[in-house]
């Protein structure tokens, strides 16, 4: 099938609500600095194409509901998601404490994601309650990398999306390796299968 | 052919049981079908519990039917343990290998064992046994291929044309054998295997389409368009047999979630943290699109299209918070304002629904797109109203309960608008209404006012320049005792050297004016007559001294002008300053011509403009002699020119005159009787319009002209 992209990924933002997820996704998708927006549908569904090493990965970013009482449901958005960007207020203590909550979500929820933690709203120093090297600490006992942002003054939002997706695709492009060393195997057993079932009809 | 016929009525009564039982508060459905006449008694459950029952059923209801089933089943598992034991191994050694979690296991087999009894009476049903074989149960099962799959079929037939054969066929044999599979499967095989084994066929097809030799020539897009075509089509076939299969408790799922919604109608956007103003009209318009739409969701059959109004839904949801906070609009605001829409609208078997979309909507489409976002919107909102308590509405657990059991009850703006829904919609639009007449009507008043004073202004200002005008022209007159002496040409002259000595008073401006106006000779006496009019009864023995030569001629004109109110005395000085002597000719030969012969014309020697008519008639007459000349000719001057005298033209002055002359000219010496009833026609006409006189012209012409037949033929 001919397409405009070579790769599709399905990124999702999750956070306490009211970090600014949706200006994040607001901020990445439609500056027009990139030039390469494609379209806004709807207002929380966003679609982009970026460019990472030649190859060109369309993006589809999924906003979620951070609220505490939609927790538990949001199962559903994990489905057949790439990356997940977890979101914090540097502003505000609280939503930084439940990161660890986020993470576990996405543990029961996904088997193998890329994912980033983000502190957004960085732009006020006088009213930074996260420190930088907390938050670093913590990422690195979990194993993520960690990016400080503004939506509202476009800090590092886009080198955070660029980093989420190259992860992905990276991990993509490691598990095709893995998969066609295997497929030699699994392909002469379809081909078996195919056969028979030929033959049946 | 006795047989399928009568498969097809037991089906279609299938299809309305089915309906009856599972959305019976929605009997509108039901009533499109009145041709049937089924009693209420037989829809009913046979255990009499007041529910529908349904044919597939035996005639029970679901729960009664699931009982007799267990207790069937009981029975003959003790009596033909044996016999079933075989069986029963092959079957769940398959279903090992499918499932993972043990509940889900134990579940489906459960399942498959009371399939197995129920498809005990599908068989009765179409009274075959199993060695009757695959052709009869065909016949059987083509009959649930519904109207609107055929309807795609021809539609795709039709659409896809230019595709060609082969790739048709191609096409519809793929999704005939994926219907037949499906069918053959579905009593025997979980809904979940169904989904799988649909999965697979897509995927299958979309290899297919991607690598057969047979639709290289396809576009990409055609090839997306041909798999979107397939998953409709067989979705829209297999419709009766996979959404909300008997095997499954899909119907509980639903009844249970409609119950829950119904008893949470307390639930408000306040509750929810929502933003909806609810008693905005626009707002609650919006509201009511996206219910409308969610609605919808139950009416169609292929899984895109359940999709495509669930994204409708969505839309409107956005438009709405959009419309209450203004900006750009989050999933923290969304997903509470869906599960609002969702608890208003309930909508019938949602659970069977979402669980149909989910299974057999192609999975890329519910993983990606706008589609997908919102589908799985829509789940968590179901998942959230399903797993509602006091918590999720920081509520305290005590108000929760009773909201939930009755003693409380919110009046909520919401809850008033639904209740009194029509007569708050309608006072709110009479409301409207009644302003907005208010404002037209003060509008209007101040309309008419500004108009009134306009009008006073006007009436002022034309009194004050009548009044100019009188104060300058009563001196005009006096001196005029010496001029009537003269008649000739130069009277025009020594009648304005009279005038610029009376009124040396006057300004200089007004003197220039009134040379120029007076110039021509004929507009004067008018001015005059006005003039003796208003201001004394004295001066008409002076005025008809001096009137005396023009006014034989003028007879037919002046009284006219008199008769004119003081306002339009001021224009029609105007009028006659532009025009001098041809429009005033023009007057006074029309009443002439139609009332009186040409004598009272004919004796006016005396002015000047009596003269000139003469001398420029004298030169016309020679040259209209021939007679097929001027007849020819004259109906086409008459065309153009014969309106423009009525409507005064004004710029047209010499055109006139030259008309006016012919007319005058030709009719005198060629055929001067007959022709004055036709001039009167003409007059008609140019009345009525400019488009139509050129017919009736030329007839008129010719019926005149019957007495000369040579010219007539030639014309034809």
């Amino acid at each position: 099938m001919a397409r405009d992209y070579d790769h599709l990924f399905k990124l999702l933002i999750i956070g306490d609500s009211g970090v600014g997820k949706s200006s994040l996704l607001l901020r990445f998708s439609d500056n027009t600095f990139t030039g390469s927006y494609i379209t806004t549908i709807g207002v929380d569904f966003k679609i982009k194409t970026v460019n990472i090493d030649g190859q060109k990965v369309k993006l589809q970013i999924w906003d979620t509901a951070g609220q505490e009482r939609f927790r538990t449901i949001t199962s559903t958005y994990y489905r057949g998601t790439h990356g997940v960007v977890i979101v914090y207020d540097v502003t505000n203590g609280e939503t930084f404490a439940n990161v660890k909550r986020w993470l576990h979500e996405i543990d029961q929820n996904c088997d193998v994601v890329n994912r980033v933690l983000v502190g957004n709203k960085n732009d006020t120093p006088d009213r930074k309650v996260v420190l930088t090297e907390d938050a670093q600490r913590f990422a690195d006992t979990m194993n993520i990398r960690l990016f400080e942002t503004s939506a509202k003054d476009n800090i590092n939002v886009e080198e955070m999306f660029m980093a989420i997706t190259k992860l992905v695709l990276k991990s993509k492009l490691e598990m095709k390796e893995l998969h066609n060393a295997q497929n030699d195997v699994v392909n002469l057993r379809e081909k078996k299968k195919s056969g028979k079932k030929s033959k049946c009809c | 052919m006795t047989l399928p016929l009568s498969g097809r009525i037991f089906i279609a009564n299938d299809n309305i049981c089915l309906i009856f039982k599972r959305s019976y508060k929605y009997i509108m459905y039901a009533t499109k079908q009145p041709s049937l006449r089924i009693n209420q008694a037989d829809l009913q459950c046979k255990e009499g519990c007041g529910f529908y029952g349904n044919a597939d059923w035996d005639g029970y209801c679901s729960k009664c039917y699931r009982n007799h089933m267990e207790q069937a089943r009981r029975k003959k598992l003790k009596q033909a343990a044996n016999a079933q034991s075989g069986h029963q191994g092959e079957s769940s050694k398959s279903q090992v290998s499918g499932f993972t979690k043990f509940e889900e296991k134990k579940r489906q087999q459960t399942d498959k064992k009371t399939k197995y009894f129920k498809s005990l009476p599908v068989f009765k049903k179409t009274s075959s046994a199993k060695d009757i074989g695959k052709p009869e149960k065909y016949a059987g099962l083509r009959q649930s291929n519904d109207p609107d799959a055929d309807k795609l079929k021809t539609e795709f037939l039709s659409k896809y044309k230019y595709l060609g054969d082969e790739i048709r066929r191609d096409f519809l044999r793929f999704s005939d054998s994926f219907i037949r599979q499906i069918l053959e499967d579905t009593n025997v095989k979980p809904v979940d295997e169904l989904a799988e084994i649909a999965q697979k066929r897509y995927n299958v097809y979309n290899t297919r389409i991607n690598s057969y030799h047979l639709y290289q020539q396809v576009s990409a897009e055609v090839r997306a368009e041909l798999e979107d075509f397939l998953e409709k089509y067989t979705m829209t076939a297999l419709y009766t047999s996979l959404f909300c299969p008997s095997s499954t408790n899909d119907e509980d799922k639903d009844l249970s979630i409609q119950d829950r919604i119904r008893k949470l109608t307390w639930v408000n956007a306040h509750h929810l943290d929502c933003c909806i103003s609810e008693t905005s009209l626009e707002v609650r318009d919006l509201v009511y699109t996206a219910i409308n739409d969610l609605l919808g969701m139950d009416s169609v059959k292929a899984p895109q299209e359940k999709l495509q109004c669930v994204v409708k839904c969505c839309r409107s949801v956005v438009e709405v918070l959009q419309h209450c906070q203004g900006g750009p609009v989050s999933a923290d605001e969304f997903l509470p304002a869906l599960i609002f829409v969702v608890l208003k609208a309930n909508p019938a078997r949602l659970k069977s629904n979402i669980l149909y979309v989910t299974r057999f909507c192609k999975e890329s489409r519910l993983m990606q797109g706008e589609a997908g976002y919102y589908f799985t919107n829509l789940c968590c909102a179901v998942s959230f109203i399903e797993n509602l308590t006091a918590e999720s509405l920081n509520m305290p657990e005590q108000e929760f309960q009773s909201y939930m059991s009755g003693e409380m009850t919110t009046v909520s703006a919401w809850d008033s608008a639904l209740v009194a829904c029509e007569g708050m919609h309608q006072l709110c639009e009479h409301l409207s209404l009644l302003n907005n007449l208010n404002e037209r009507n003060i509008s209007i008043q101040e309309e008419k006012n500004k108009l009134m004073e306009e009008m006073n202004a006007l009436k002022e200002d034309i009194k004050r320049k009548v009044s100019s005008v009188l104060e300058s022209t009563p001196l005009v007159i006096k001196p005029r005792k010496s001029i009537s002496v003269t008649d000739e040409k130069p009277s025009g002259g020594s009648l304005l050297s009279n005038i610029a000595i009376a009124t040396h008073n006057s300004e200089n401006i007004d003197k220039t004016k009134l040379t120029l106006d007076l110039t021509p000779c004929i507009k004067f006496p008018c001015i005059i007559e006005d003039n003796i009019e208003e201001d004394n009864v004295l001066k008409p023995s002076l005025s008809a001294d001096l009137l005396s030569p023009f006014e034989q001629s003028f007879e037919g004109t002046t009284p006219d002008d008199n008769s004119i109110l003081g306002l339009s005395k001021v224009n029609y000085d105007i009028d006659l300053s532009d025009l001098s002597a041809e429009n005033s000719m023009a007057e006074a030969l029309t009443p002439e011509k139609r009332f009186s012969p040409t004598p009272s014309y004919t004796p006016d020697p005396f002015s000047p403009v009596g003269t000139t008519c003469t001398i420029t008639q004298q030169p016309l007459i020679p040259s209209s002699v021939p007679l097929q000349m001027t007849v020819q000719k004259e109906p086409q001057q008459i065309k153009d020119d014969f309106v423009a005298p009525f409507l005064e033209d004004l710029t047209r002055e010499t055109a006139e005159e030259t008309l006016l002359d012919k007319i005058e000219a030709t009719p005198t010496i060629n055929l001067p009787p007959p022709i004055n009833p036709i001039k009167t026609e003409y007059s008609g006409f140019s009345k009525q319009g400019w488009k139509i006189p050129s017919i009736p012209c030329n007839t008129g012409d010719y019926s005149s002209l019957s007495s000369q037949p040579g010219t007539s033929k030639q014309d034809e």
